[in-house]
């Protein structure tokens, strides 16, 4: 028994490191076989997933349920925190991505991503008792945080480079973390996609307000899929959700009911700005 | 704090002391195993014992609950989340589990078994009259550590995809943006259940105490 939990071990590590990851035929048709497909999230991202109780809710499985009615699928949801979701992606616990993450240069090196499902632009949210902040350059010589890994984290470092004095930034495992920290006045300001701006603020009015504008570059939110080819029909099915949905004003329902706004999006992001 | 959001924070403990009981019972059974394999004279049982409880404590429980869930499917078994979880906690906990009743076996007394031997009890006699009561009640407090080590560490499971009581708090902290409550809430329900197994290692202590008539 020990000496087979061993050899797995051995095994499994020597695989890996040969790369040999098992062949699949065609993500999409397998899925349709088995009549379910499998969505990695996290679930601590209002409004995109999030526990309402005990439902999980929000935008993407809004947007999923969608997708399982017209490709005729249940959707199974896995969810992982955001360090786990992208190694889970390409270890096949699911097959696409729900998160969604911001459509980003390195990421699209390593990952496809769907038709844009929203604007992800920075924005600050302050404590709503703070009335030093009022646009965006107010970090000015203060401290200011992100999460690691995030885009946001990569606009912030500008914007705090680019005011004088330079703000400081620190940097938090995730959006929870770094809430946190701002409740607790260790930061004045923190650095989220303007839909988890609004979430926040709307959520918890007497602690949070969004500092508008949002600055730095436009980004925008897309589903990801692994990048081979037996991941492209799936992509494809569910760009042609996207633009179906937006033809037919689904897309505007759901944008209204979950970010309280609805922004043009670009049929697709081929040359993100960062 | 709503009552309906307590409700499934206490559900949510639940998960937790339901995986962590199946992970110790599971635990003990393989750790049983491993500590005859390593009390055992013959070296074959001997040296894959001894890797294997050098490979369970010497990888941190959160790199190996990691490799259970996104390693195997790489060699294509692709085990779900509960039972990744359960897995790993489960063959991390034999291993010190095995070092523990190891321990409680290299305690009983030379003088004691020499004496059982005079008596004229055979090798299998001292083994189950001697060794084995007083190896589990020198055990005893070590596998309730254990019990609670476990407990704790099951904190670490989500990272699978698990939902249990920490996870739990992180989803209604991040869905309510008001993190405080929802920890402190976890840590008086880890805290209550920390006790419950006390009280259980105590019981069982009392029960197999020697009586002196």
């Amino acid at each position: 028994m020990t000496r087979r939990a061993l050899l797995l071990f051995a095994f499994t590590a020597g695989s890996l490191a040969l790369g040999l990851a098992p062949a699949r035929a065609d993500v999409l048709s397998d899925a349709k076989a088995a009549g379910v497909l499998k969505v990695g999230t996290e679930t601590e991202f209002a409004p995109f997933d999030y526990i309402d109780g005990d439902k999980h809710v929000g935008f993407n499985v809004d947007f999923f349920d969608e997708v399982g009615k017209s490709l005729g699928m249940k959707i199974e949801w896995v969810a992982l925190p955001w360090d786990g979701v992208l190694p889970g992606l390409e270890s096949s616990k699911f097959d696409i991505v729900a998160g969604p993450a911001i459509i980003t240069k390195a990421r699209m090196q390593r990952y496809t991503f769907s038709s844009p499902i929203g604007e992800g632009t920075v924005t600050l949210v302050k404590r709503a008792s703070d009335a030093s902040i009022q646009k965006p350059t107010d970090i000015a010589g203060r401290s200011v945080g992100g999460g690691r890994g995030s885009n946001q984290l990569v606009q912030l470092k500008e914007l705090a480079a680019s005011v004088s004095p330079p703000a400081t930034v620190r940097e938090y495992t995730g959006a929870n973390e770094t809430q946190a920290d701002m409740a607790a006045g260790r930061i004045v300001a923190s650095a989220m996609s303007l839909p988890n701006a609004l979430a926040a603020a709307k959520r918890r009015p007497d602690m949070f307000a969004v500092v508008l504008p949002p600055f730095g570059v436009k980004a925008y939110f897309g589903y990801i899929g692994r990048k081979d080819a037996a991941s492209a029909s799936l992509m494809q099915a569910v760009d042609a959700q996207v633009a179906a949905m937006k033809t037919d004003g689904r897309m505007a329902k759901l944008q209204q009911k979950w970010f309280g706004a609805t922004t043009e999006l670009p049929a697709s992001v081929t040359d993100p700005a960062s | 704090m709503t009552w309906f959001l307590f409700a499934l924070m206490v559900q949510a403990a639940g998960t937790t002391l339901l995986i962590s009981f199946v992970a110790i019972a599971i635990g003990l059974v393989i750790g049983i195993l491993v500590c005859g394999a390593m009390l055992s004279p013959s070296v074959v049982l001997r040296g894959p014992a001894r890797l294997y409880v050098s490979f369970f404590r010497g990888v941190p429980l959160l790199v190996q609950l990691l490799l259970f869930y996104h390693l195997l499917p790489a060699i294509g078994i692709n085990i779900s989340s509960v039972a990744a979880a359960l897995v790993a906690l489960s063959l991390c906990t034999a291993a010190y589990q095995a070092e523990n009743l190891r321990g409680g076996f290299l305690s009983v007394s030379r003088g004691l078994l020499e004496a059982a031997e005079a008596v004229g009890m055979e090798r299998l006699q001292r083994f189950r009259r001697v060794s084995v009561p007083i190896a589990i009640r020198l055990t005893i407090p070590a596998l309730v550590n254990e019990a609670i080590g476990i407990l704790h560490a099951s904190a670490l499971i989500s990272v699978v995809g698990v939902i249990e009581l920490t996870k739990t708090a992180r989803n209604f902290a991040a869905t309510t943006f008001d993190p405080l409550p929802f920890y402190a809430c976890a840590g008086l329900l880890y805290l209550g259940l920390t006790y419950g197994v006390l009280g259980l290692g105590r019981a069982a202590e009392r029960h197999l105490a020697v009586r002196h008539a």
